[in-house]
């Protein structure tokens, strides 16, 4: 394959003064392909966006949009749609005025603008409403005026920032599904920042975590959730258990650790290739995959396990979340999340358990 | 909802007080001028339109309103172009000693009136223009500037700075940007600004006082003028007609857009 990818960076850097927005970012992307950079607040990912935008420059490194570095581009010559974090509909236009905007402005025929804006608000599935003005939409109908508008001239690339985070749960979910309907139907690339893991999860064909302004991983997301590269990650999507330990042997990815007195087995994720006994570490369990069981004979397949004392429980409607203290883990909190069909509310709170897991299930991280 | 019956009268009658003290100058003016004697006075000597009708021939009276038209249509459009840009630049940018650009420009507004007005007559008359109509213009343009960088910097600042950004991913230079994004979404801060500017032009006294001579005089001036000779309902008459442009102005204020608006931008 030798194809030039439709976005791509190389050693991105921004700075201000002593503080890193964007730390040596470098990711390439394909054509057509659906890309979330996934953070906390402050962890570089809408700056990173608008880099791209060209809303500012880079203080090192290049972006490349079909293979052409944009340095020299102003944000108004790049081919690139955007919907912005609060919109930023004009408000003195119509719905159709305001997807009309881009066409007009890269000068377009005018006489296939009027077609054009009727294919979009379609697309959006907004006929019949392009004469409205923006207040007098609903939030999700903005949302699709905003999507046309970024879309309408159709960009080499569509940038997504945050549009869904204000919308509630309801409204957030069917225009995450929106927005993928859309994106395949068009196959435009597209590169979306969010800081909601679940979003990122389902719309994603690639996925690149972000943290004080650098990668922290990039892959897909069933690799990103099943095979988290650092503690951060693993914290950051899913929920964790995370334990601090010290390294004692290893053979192969297999790798024994010590977490207070106790020691463990678990799958060594880090690529350090000379590990020294005593390193320290840290091991991280996905709550899912933690199991409780109230006898030794209820075991099935855990090849580590504790007696727990339950602290809380929180029924969470599909799923209940369970937290433990394992006297013997130094009274180290446990989150379990527990699908019981058959049987909800198993486990009283104060009752003592058994807490366990398989060994391949802990992943351990060498800690820098 | 039971409030005690003294309570609801200190409250009603401090509610009468303050209208009767804010509309009784209007009042007695509207009243005085409707009188069919021939001496100024409240209330009215009976009622007549005569002293409206006298207005029609006193040619000197509605020279002096065209005049005052005229340097309030001179000082809007001074002070909308210099007003507006300024106003958007100094909430847009954060502009290096920007608190000291505001203070400047605010200026005007913190010296007396009769200080800046001796200051632009020194002016004016140096440079040789005293006794045309534009310098009064310029002046009342000087002095109310504040207002409409008020007016504007307010509009401006609820402005939600991606929308600018947003035009330029749609593809807008920074002058597309500017004339299609910038200046309508402040809009309401350039019709306030610009109909205050005007108001406060149209009554400007102390300055034109100070700018005119005898051949150019405003309205305030003229009336001002007429006071000293003989008081006569006509000036009542005027001041009426006056009170009513200035309403007027008010109205196209509310249906622009909207008094509710126009109150919040200070």
């Amino acid at each position: 394959m030798n194809r030039i990818p439709a976005v791509s960076a190389s050693n991105v850097c921004l700075q201000f003064g002593d503080v890193h927005a964007v730390k040596n970012v470098c990711f390439e992307l394909e054509e057509g392909r659906f890309l979330t950079v996934l953070g906390p607040s402050g962890s570089g990912k809408t700056t990173l966006l608008r880099l791209i935008a060209g809303f500012q420059q880079p203080n090192k490194g290049e972006i490349f949009i079909k293979g052409q570095t944009v340095r020299e581009v102003a944000p108004n010559k790049r081919s690139i749609g955007m919907v912005f974090q609060r919109l930023a509909l004009f408000p003195h236009m119509t719905a159709a005025e305001n997807v009309a905007f881009p066409l007009k402005m890269r000068r377009f025929d005018v006489r296939m603008i009027p077609d054009r804006v009727k294919k979009y608000l379609h697309l959006v599935r907004l006929e019949g409403l392009g004469g409205r003005r923006i207040n007098e939409l609903s939030g999700g109908q903005q949302q699709r005026v905003a999507i046309a508008r970024a879309l309408v001239f159709e960009p080499d690339l569509l940038l997504l920032d945050e549009p869904l985070a204000a919308l509630d749960r309801k409204l957030r979910e069917e225009m995450q599904l929106e927005f993928r309907r859309i994106q395949k139907e068009l196959g435009v690339t597209t590169i979306n920042v969010t800081h909601d893991q679940r979003e990122a999860l389902v719309v994603s064909d690639q996925i690149i975590v972000m943290d004080h302004g650098e990668i922290q991983q990039d892959a897909t997301p069933l690799e990103i959730y099943r095979s988290p590269s650092n503690p951060f990650v693993a914290n950051f999507v899913g929920v964790t258990n995370l334990f601090h330990g010290m390294l004692e042997s290893l053979e192969g990815q297999k790798v024994a650790i010590r977490i207070s007195q106790q020691r463990l087995i678990g799958t060594l994720k880090s690529e350090k290739l000379t590990l020294n006994q005593g390193v320290s570490v840290k091991a991280a369990v996905r709550a899912e995959q933690v199991r409780l069981f109230r006898g030794q004979s209820e075991n099935r397949d855990c090849e580590v396990y504790f007696e727990g004392r339950v602290t809380d429980v929180i029924f969470e409607g599909e799923r209940i979340l369970y937290e433990l203290s394992v006297a013997a883990l130094s009274d180290a909190l446990i989150r379990i999340i527990h699908h019981d069909q058959q049987d909800f509310s198993t486990f009283e709170l104060g009752e003592v358990v058994f807490v366990g897991w398989k060994s391949r299930d802990m992943h351990v991280f060498v800690v820098d | 909802m039971n409030q005690p019956v003294s309570q609801k009268l200190f409250f009603w009658t401090l509610v009468v007080i303050s209208i009767i003290t804010l509309s009784a100058p209007t009042l007695v003016v509207l009243g005085a001028s409707l009188t069919s004697g021939n001496i100024i006075v409240f209330p009215p000597d009976g009622l007549s339109l005569k002293w409206y009708e006298a207005l029609v021939e006193k040619q000197e009276l509605q020279d002096a309103f065209i005049r005052s038209i005229w340097v309030a249509i001179i000082c809007v459009f001074i002070s909308l172009p210099t007003g507006t840009l300024a106003g958007i630049a100094l909430t847009k940018y954060r502009l290096r000693k920007g608190a000291l650009i505001q203070t400047y420009l605010l200026l005007p507004f913190t010296i007396p009136l009769i200080g800046s007005g001796i200051g632009l007559m020194l002016v004016f008359g140096e440079v040789g223009v005293l006794g045309s109509l534009w310098p009064v213009g310029v002046a009342t343009a000087v002095i109310n500037l504040p207002f409409m960088i008020w007016a504007v910097s307010s509009s401006a600042t609820g402005l939600d700075p991606d929308l600018e950004l947003a035009a330029q991913n749609c593809g807008a230079g920074p002058v597309q940007t500017f004339f299609y994004v910038t200046l309508p979404s402040v809009m309401p801060g350039i019709i306030t600004g610009s109909l205050l500017m005007f108001i406060l032009s149209l009554n400007e006294f102390l300055v034109s006082l100070l700018l005119v001579d005898a051949r150019i005089v405003t309205l305030p001036v003229q009336v001002y003028n007429s006071i000293r000779s003989i008081i006569t309902p006509d000036l009542a008459a005027v001041s009426v007609v006056f009170i009513a442009v200035a309403m007027l102005a008010i109205a196209v204020l509310d249906k622009l857009v909207g008094l509710e608006i126009f109150l919040k931008s200070k």
